[in-house]
Parts: structure tokens; sequence; C-alpha cells
């Protein structure tokens, strides 16, 4: 040990004290030169956990937006909609209305939409009689084996009762099964088998008179009385009012006697030979109603 | 004049030998050839077709085929009836065509000489009257013998092909 300087043990024992005091937690070296670097850190630290909130946030949801919107655009469309569609285009968009007009209690809120409800009133004056018409064309052609297009191979059928006569129809342009619970709108100026609107749930369905339509000859007035169904025809807004519905059957196209001439009553393909019964063309009967429409529209 | 009732054909003469359905229709009896009979059936149920002429009663399923059945008492312009134990559907074959006629019953078959059979005076109506053949004497009985060709005119049996 050197005493080289009267000062000198003094330094040294502070020197050592201080080392003893500060051996223990050495200073970090400072990490960043510059202290805007560290402030730089920190705001990144923020803007992340920022972010972090904002990314576990609820969504924000918004019906309320949407619905104003959408009464917003529904408007305008049904305007620009009546003075230059066509009647198909109508009738679709009246169809949409037609279901929210269901689902809401008051559908009446808008003076808007006055003019498609009155279209509402008369829908088979807006009915897309030529696609229908071409829906079935295939089937109403009549193949060379002397059947018609459907009955190429098994088919399926329903029978039903009229008036105490059996009836057969093909399944493939039967639409539904209505009950008669409500009263038929009658409608002045039809023909004299059109029994009136009945209303479904798909629509207001015409109700043909099958007794008075299939058997005018033999018909009985009690028939109005004793219909309890509706069977609607599919792609028409037509419907053959029945008695009773039986279970549907297959049937094989021979056990059908089929109509070689049909330049009367076109309607009428055959006779089931096992339930001696008729069957109905039922796409020609369609074929027959919308053409009888049209006749007395014009 | 040979006559036979229900007996053998008379083979002595050349007067020739027919046989007859007899059926009841209206209290009157009337006759057709045994030869166009098919066969007798009990009633059972018609169906009616729709569309179908007014002296059609409907069809039936005779063994998986399809049999038109005419109302002969609509036919014959007789008043309608009930159909009892003893209604029976006769069925024809004329001309490439087999049909149903219902009757109020079925009596016998017959043997009637061809000189048996006189030319049809004014009996029945006017309907009837063009459909008899000829009309027979038989058991104090007028026997009317029915010509079933022209039970329907060509016109009409082209409309029952569309049934």
């Amino acid at each position: 040990m050197s005493r080289q300087h009267p000062d000198r043990p003094q330094a040294v024992l502070q020197s050592y004290l201080d080392e003893l005091l500060t051996s223990s937690e050495e200073p970090e070296p400072h990490r960043y030169a510059d202290p805007l670097e560290e402030q730089r850190e920190r705001l990144q630290k923020l803007l992340y956990s920022a972010s972090l909130r904002e990314s576990t946030a609820e969504p924000i949801p918004a019906p309320v937006v949407v619905e104003p919107e959408v009464k917003t655009r529904t408007r305008p469309n049904v305007q620009s909609f009546a003075p230059e569609v066509t009647r198909r285009e109508v009738r679709e968009e009246h169809t949409a209305i037609e279901v929210v007009t269901r689902a809401e209690p008051e559908p009446k809120q808008e003076p808007e939409y006055e003019e498609p409800e009155a279209l509402l009133e008369e829908p088979e004056a807006k009915l897309p009689e030529p696609e229908a018409m071409a829906f079935r064309a295939k089937d109403l052609e009549w193949l060379d084996n002397g059947r018609p297009a459907w009955a190429q191979k098994r088919f399926d059928v329903l029978l039903f009762k009229v008036s105490g006569l059996t009836l057969a129809v093909p399944l493939i342009a039967l639409g539904q099964i209505h009950p008669m619970t409500d009263e038929l709108t009658p409608l002045f100026g039809q023909a004299d088998w059109f029994m009136g609107l009945l209303p479904t749930s798909m629509g207001k369905i015409r109700t043909v008179n099958t007794a008075k339509f299939v058997m005018p000859e033999r018909y009985d007035e009690s028939f109005v009385r004793t219909a309890q169904y509706v069977i609607s025809i599919d792609g028409v807004p037509w419907g053959l009012a029945v008695d009773t519905v039986n279970q549907p059957i297959s049937l094989d196209p021979e056990d059908v006697k089929w109509r070689s001439e049909r330049s009367r009553r076109p309607w009428l393909a055959g006779t089931v030979k096992e339930h001696m019964c008729a069957l109905l063309d039922i796409p020609r009967v369609g074929q027959l109603l919308m053409e009888a429409d049209t006749r007395r529209r014009a | 004049m040979a006559t036979n009732t229900r007996g053998k054909p008379n083979k002595d003469t050349d007067d020739q030998v027919l046989q007859w359905v007899t059926f009841r229709l209206d209290g009157e009896t009337y006759g057709i050839n045994v030869m166009q009979v098919q066969e007798v059936l009990r009633y059972s149920e018609i169906a009616p077709v729709p569309g179908a002429p007014s002296y059609v009663l409907g069809i039936i399923n005779l063994r998986g085929n399809v049999v038109t059945v005419i109302d002969t008492r609509h036919r014959f312009g007789l008043p309608a009836g009930e159909v009892t134990d003893n209604t029976r559907i006769v069925i024809i074959e004329t001309d490439n065509h087999v049909i149903g006629i219902m009757v109020d019953s079925v009596a016998e078959v017959v043997y009637l000489n061809q000189s048996e059979i006189e030319s049809a005076p004014n009996v029945g109506n006017e309907e009837s009257a063009k459909f008899i053949q000829g009309v027979c004497h038989k058991n104090d009985e007028l026997l009317i013998l029915i010509d079933l060709n022209k039970l329907l005119t060509n016109e009409e049996w082209a409309e029952l092909d569309e049934i």
C-alpha cells in the first residue's frame, strides 16, 4: 500500500464506499443514446395498446342504420316501377311487397305504397300468362306413341272426387292443396265455371268449379257446398275445387287407356283402367284456363 | 212354318235357325243375336266419363279392358229405371267395337227360324223403331229383335272411341 497523498486515504475510502453503494445496482446503461428514441418507443407502445383496445372492442350493431336505408331505397324503386315496367315485373315487385306487408302489422305507413297495394286488390290482372304457358309448353306435347310427354315413364297421380266422380291428375303440374276455409270472392263477368277467388298465403287463387268444368251435363248445384279443397295448378294462378282428396298413386303408362282423338275435351288425357277414373291432362287444363281468361279480357 | 222355341235347329228345311239372347227392358222383351254377345255381367259400378254423350252411362273395367256401357233405356227413348238385383250388363261386339248395354234383366236364349221373324210393325216408340230388325211372337209374347249394328251411327261409334 503506498501513501503518496495525505488526502488519498479518504478519497480511496470514499471511492470504496461509493463502489459499495453502487455495485449492487449498477446503473443500467442507456439503451437509447437519444432521448427522442425513448419517447418514440413509448409512443409506439401506446399506439400498440390503443390498437389492441380497438380490436377487442365490441362491434357496433347497425340494425337501426339499415332500416332507414331500406326505406329510402325501396320507395324510389316502387315509384320508378309503376309507369314503365312490364306486367311481369310489376307482379314480381308486387309479390315482394306483399310479403313485407304480411310481416309488418301496419303496412300502410307510407302513402307511396298505396299504388302497389291497389295492385294487390286484383292480382289476377297482373299475371304472367305467356310465361306460364311457355313454362308448360313441354308438358303439353303428345308424342308419337300416343302419350303425353309427362307420361313417357312411370308417373304419380293424385286421385280426388268431384260430385261423386273420381278424377286423377298427374302430380307434375300440381301446386298445393288449400282448404276452402274462407269465402270465395266472386267476380262478375267470368265463365260459369268460375267459383271465385280463394285467398291463400300464396296469393289469390282463381278457383274453378271443377264439377261444372268437367261434367256440365251432370252438374249438381250442391257441389258448391260440398267442395272442401282447392288444388292449385303449378305455373298458373288457377285451382280446381274438389270434394275430397285421396293419396297419390304411381301409374305405369300401360295402366291408362290414352285417348287417341282429343279434338273435343282436350283436357281429358284418358282413363285409369284399374280405378276407372278419368285422367286429366293438367298442363292442358292450365293452358285452356289461361286461354279462356285471355279471351274474356279481349 | 217350323218353330223351335228352345229346341234344336230345324234340319229338315233350309230355314236358317238363329239363337237370340232375350232381355227385359221396361216391360218389353228384346232379343239380340247370340253371336254378338260376349258375356253377361252382373251390375257393377259404372264410372261416369266426363263429357261423354248422354246415352253413355260410363265405363267399366272388364279384366283390364275399359268397356263403355250404353244406357239402353235412354237410347230406346224409355224412361230411366232403377238398378236392381236383376240388372245386367250385356257385353256385345259389333264391327270391331266392344260395348256394354245395361238391361233390366236377361231372360234366356231362344232359337228362332228365320221364317219366324216378321218385319217390324210400328211397335215401340220412334227412337227404338230404328234399331228393330224384326219381331217374333213367342209364347204369346212379342219378342223385339234388335239390330245391334244400328244401335249407334258411325259418328256415334267414333264418339265412343274418343272416350
